[in-house]
């Protein structure tokens, strides 16, 4: 009777391992095709912005991870063209049901323009966060910070182990 | 003894899982260290490493303690340290971040009861305070932001002190006998922190309540957060016990008792490991910069120019006797008007002057728009209507308006002040 019992235990036990092990793969792997853009020369910041140069002009969204984990936004504030930012700096604000989330600029730069669709449609964000849902244009003015920023490999690799974390 | 191996075999599945948890934890922290070393990535301590306290501030002016949440915000670091600030205003109202005061508050009344008006630093709706309301601010790294955790362990609290059943409705507002809101909530995370702030109704003064909140005409149209009415009550009407002093302190008990990352009562020990309750004297003597927090949050930038852009229109029909007396007019002679506000200042004006008017008359079209435009929408602006009508009058000794100059006064009066 005893030795049934430990026999239990010891396949739930490796049931157990390995069904864990094979959840992480799983996790990675989900996390690949749900967040996988398509290859971009987009480079994202540890806050889920992306930003997508174009000579020195810099447009700035959030991710899809971002979009997903705020929820339905229903307010977009965003910095005025104008608006002299350092990297980091926080530039504005994306209200959902959940909390106001801030917007971090991922360079330094002055404010060009601002996106007006996101700002009378807040939903674009999250339908389209990396096309019609893009926030603000800078006009760059320290090339060498892009290499700061994370490429689209090493921000999925950055996602996965933000996944693990306990939430 | 088969006991005893059963036992040795769950230890071992456990060591095996708490093995697991820490290779990936492991592996979280090299993964993280390889990705972008200057990024500085966080690792967060475990439960038990987490120590609470809990701050009461001893300021009661609005703007001093939404100065304090936000000084703590942009400065302390939660990672280790988890902080309920608990906190009480004179009468005012507060608006959310991107809200509308206009649309939101009976603004005049406001000013002619000196209740004031702030706007915070998070999102939301729009709620009155008085001494009979308690805030509570929940702060915690951004990552261990948890809303629900915290509505919780209110209820817990009110159940456990005073046997008072609530629920958390599907907005998260606490709610009480089904359908009586006792708590809004508001949040805002940045890169570092993120705090979850709510309100308790206690024993505020409803009349006040419904007044300063009441809804009016204003005609305006606006992409602004607008707020949710709900029915409010009180908590002493549910326990005459119940002040705002004791409930203070039943709250900071709660959170003192319950471990940082799950609900559970681990008792007077987890509460003598914790760092307990706090004055805090919000001067800027102890917190460096509070005085220029607090003094952003007072302007009138801040509060009202804040404002998203809005759109006003309205029409008032005009009054029989200022028309021409030998017309008959097929409609109803109306004046309407539209005005675009922009960050709190008037923008565009049209102005739509009914033949009747026209013709009885008034002429002053052209010069009311000129003057308003760049004016605060406010008194100000009537003030400024009022001049450049009076000015228009070239016959110097006439210092009064005429009756239909004062019936478009009394309009743009109405549309400011949202009557």
């Amino acid at each position: 009777m005893a030795i049934q019992r430990c026999l239990l235990q010891i396949v739930k036990t490796y049931k157990l391992r390995h069904h864990l092990q094979s959840n992480i793969r799983q996790t990675y792997c989900m996390l690949c095709l749900k967040y996988s853009t398509g290859g971009s020369s987009r480079k994202y910041t540890d806050r889920h912005e992306w930003v997508t140069i174009d000579k020195d002009i810099g447009t700035v969204g959030v991710s899809e991870y971002a979009q997903e984990s705020l929820g339905d936004v229903v307010f977009a504030q965003l910095p005025d063209p104008g608006t002299d930012l350092k990297a980091g700096d926080e530039c504005g604000a994306l209200e959902s049901v959940k909390a106001a989330s801030e917007i971090y600029s991922p360079l330094s730069g002055t404010v060009t323009e601002k996106n007006k669709d996101v700002e009378d449609k807040p939903a674009l964000i999250n339908t389209s966060c990396y096309d019609k849902g893009w926030l603000f244009r800078l006009k760059i003015i320290k090339q060498s910070e892009i290499n700061d920023l994370m490429t689209e490999e090493e921000y999925k690799k950055f996602l996965e182990t933000d996944a693990e974390k306990p939430e | 003894m088969a006991q005893a191996m059963v036992k040795r075999i769950v230890s071992s599945s456990a060591c095996t899982f708490a093995g697991l948890a820490q290779k990936t934890y492991i592996r979280n922290v090299a993964a993280s260290s390889k990705v972008a070393a200057s990024k500085k990535e966080r690792v967060l301590p475990t439960e038990g490493e987490i120590t609470k306290s809990v701050f009461m501030s001893q300021s009661t002016d609005i703007y001093t303690n939404l100065a304090l949440e936000d000084w703590l915000y942009k400065n302390m670091d939660f990672t280790n340290h988890h902080v309920m600030m608990v906190w009480r205003n004179e009468p005012c109202v507060v608006i959310g971040r991107h809200q509308n005061p206009w649309l939101e508050a009976n603004v005049p009344l406001l000013s002619e009861k000196e209740i004031a008006l702030a706007r915070r630093n998070s999102g939301g709706g729009t709620v009155y305070h008085d001494r009979g309301n308690l805030n509570i601010t929940f702060f915690a790294p951004r990552e261990r932001y948890d809303r629900n955790y915290n509505l919780k362990l209110i209820k817990r609290a009110l159940f456990r002190s005073f046997g008072i059943k609530s629920t958390i409705n599907e907005r998260q507002d606490l709610i009480v006998r089904d359908k009586y809101k006792v708590s809004g909530t508001a949040a805002k995370l940045g890169r570092l922190t993120g705090y979850h702030h709510c309100t308790l109704l206690v024993n505020a003064n409803k009349a006040d309540l419904s007044k300063a909140l009441a809804k009016r005409e204003h005609g305006i149209q606006t992409k602004a957060t607008a707020s949710t009415r709900s029915e409010v009550a009180n908590l002493k009407d549910l326990d005459n016990r119940i002040t705002v002093e004791n409930l203070q302190t039943a709250l900071g008990y709660e959170y003192l008792r319950t471990p940082a990352l799950h609900l559970d009562d681990g008792g007077q020990s987890l509460i003598a490991k914790q760092r307990g309750f706090q004055f805090v004297n919000p001067t800027d003597d102890w917190f460096p910069g509070l005085a220029e927090l607090k003094n952003d949050l007072v302007s009138w930038d801040w509060c009202f120019g804040r404002t998203p852009m809005f759109t006003v229109s309205r029409s008032f029909p005009v009054p029989i006797g200022l028309l021409a007396p030998s017309k008959v007019y097929s409609a109803t002679q109306e004046l309407v008007i539209n005005m675009t506000v922009e960050k709190g200042l008037i923008n565009d004006v049209t102005l739509s002057i009914p033949p009747g008017l026209i013709e009885s008359g008034f002429h002053g079209e052209a010069s009311v728009i000129t003057h308003l435009k760049g004016k605060r929408f406010t008194s100000e602006a009537l003030n400024a209507l009022q001049d450049a009508m009076l000015t228009r009058h070239h016959v110097s000794d006439v210092k009064e308006l005429d009756d239909k100059e004062q019936f478009v006064a009394k309009c743009f009066d109405q549309v400011v002040n949202t009557m």
